[in-house]
């Protein structure tokens, strides 16, 4: 589903991405972890092109994106993204939230764009919520109705970029519990995040990532417990003290 | 001062008055509205991709924003006629006012664009926005909360840059009190009827100013 192949990024005189080779199938789970500023977020974002990569190859459902030919609507419209701070549009609705890009992206008439965004909105556990506006929400509640307007487009693929980092330790159960019932029902997500017990209940890898390199690839449970690499034994020393 | 205030020539000059409210009004109105079409424009020109484009833009904010209105007033009443271009100074003055207010208002429209987080733009682009659905369904709606205040602070002072067009002899609602001060001699009844006069209009778009405040503005918390 998705393929990284001696993928390069810089960042001015950054060497952000360093060489990198991954690839994802249909229905995997795969939690990237690692210190802040080791290229985790840009290795997502290059996915669905918010970042271009500079050298190699990058493949998502068969279409090239290191090609600048490619039709980035329609990747887009395959690939789910999930924000750190939610980014809910502020001026419309719940619902409106949900069925903007169905309707101006897929062209779906606007009460069947609603009927879908309600089904999606039923399943992250919001449907009371359609009318309410974003600032309404608690953090939580935010970042659920995010979830649900990726989940809106019919994605092949979601991402979420540390998505309960942004919020109170309450409310990270909610979301979490949101996505491993999408985990479970066999949705390609890639997830970037510390939350070690998301990872360990669906997860079926871990990428551990420093300086713009994969340090190490491993089945959660072996990563966490037994990991390979010193560098990724003190990071997980350090995230279990906190 | 007040016992010597001769309100009867005030009421006897009422048409006069009425006439340069009018025209102060009217020439306010349309330099307004087609400084809002001017500037909007050269603020698309100022954050286009095309560099020739984004340079003619910043000249015309940087030139219209260095330079005082009255010059700017007196190179088009003198400038045009050299061009061959022959128009009454109605025109010539709702011109000037365009091109004036339509560099401020470029900057002030920029402002409201940039001013929408980063965030809402690429939580468009992830979904698969093309440029002019994110502008048209993202970014301008919020950005239009942000504008609409300094918009009527640039409204107010467009109507009071207005008073300068009585150098031209646009009989707006300044020009009136000069000819009441030069008929009659009695400045202290002319321009205090004069300055009431600015005052309701001022009062009037000031209100319009605290209800957009409350109505328009939203951002993401």
């Amino acid at each position: 589903m998705i393929r990284f192949q001696n993928v390069n990024k810089w960042f001015g005189s950054l060497h952000v991405l360093n060489d990198i080779n991954l690839q994802v199938s249909a229905g995997e789970v795969v939690v990237v972890c690692g210190p802040s500023g080791s290229g985790k977020s840009t290795l997502l974002r290059c996915i669905n092109r918010l970042e271009r990569i500079q050298k190699g190859k990058l493949f998502v459902d068969g279409m090239p994106v290191h090609d600048s030919t490619i039709n980035l609507t329609k990747l887009r419209a395959e690939i789910g993204f999930v924000f750190q701070q939610f980014h809910l549009y502020p001026h419309l609705n719940v619902l409106e939230n949900v069925t903007l890009a169905p309707i101006h992206v897929r062209g779906m008439k606007k009460k069947e764009a609603e009927e879908l965004a309600m089904e999606k909105l039923e399943r992250v556990g919001l449907a009371d919520k359609a009318t309410a506006h974003p600032e309404q929400l608690s953090g939580g509640q935010q970042q659920r109705v995010a979830i649900a307007r990726g989940l809106a487009m019919s994605p092949k693929i979601l991402l979420f970029d540390e998505p309960t980092s942004a919020l109170d330790p309450e409310m990270i159960g909610e979301v979490l519990s949101v996505m491993v019932k999408l985990a479970e029902e066999g949705m390609t997500m890639c997830v970037v995040t510390h939350e070690m017990g998301f990872a360990r209940q669906v997860a079926h890898r871990v990428i551990f990532m420093d300086e713009g390199k994969i340090i190490e690839t491993g089945k959660p449970d072996q990563f966490f417990d037994n990991p390979h690499s010193d560098r990724a034994a003190l990071f997980i020393s350090k995230i279990l003290k906190h | 001062m007040l016992e010597f205030f001769n309100y009867r020539t005030i009421w006897e000059y009422m048409p006069l008055f009425e006439e340069g409210l009018r025209n102060t009004f009217l020439i306010s109105i349309v330099s307004l509205f087609l400084a809002l079409i001017v500037g909007v424009l050269a603020c698309a020109a100022r954050l286009s991709n095309w560099r020739g484009l984004r340079a003619v833009s910043i000249a015309y904010i940087e030139s219209i924003r260095s330079t005082p209105l009255l010059v700017q007033i007196y190179f088009l009443y003198f400038g045009l006629p050299t061009l061959g271009i022959r128009i009454p100074e109605i025109q010539t003055g709702i011109l000037a006012l365009m091109f004036n207010s339509g560099a401020y208002i470029a900057e002030i429209v920029r402002a409201g664009i940039t001013s929408v987080p980063n965030g809402q733009i690429e939580a468009g682009i992830s979904s698969g926005l093309s440029y002019f659905q994110r502008m048209r369904f993202i970014i301008l709606p919020q950005a239009v909360g942000v504008t609409v205040p300094p918009l009527l602070g640039q409204a107010i002072t467009l109507v009071k840059d207005s008073a300068l067009l009585s150098m031209i002899s646009v009989v707006e609602l300044t020009r009136s009190g000069q000819i009441l001060t030069s008929e009659r001699f009695m400045p202290a009844e002319a321009f205090f009827t004069v300055a009431l006069l600015y005052l309701v209009i001022y009062f009037f778009l000031k209100y319009l100013s605290g209800w957009s405040q409350k109505k328009l503005i939203f951002r993401e918390t």
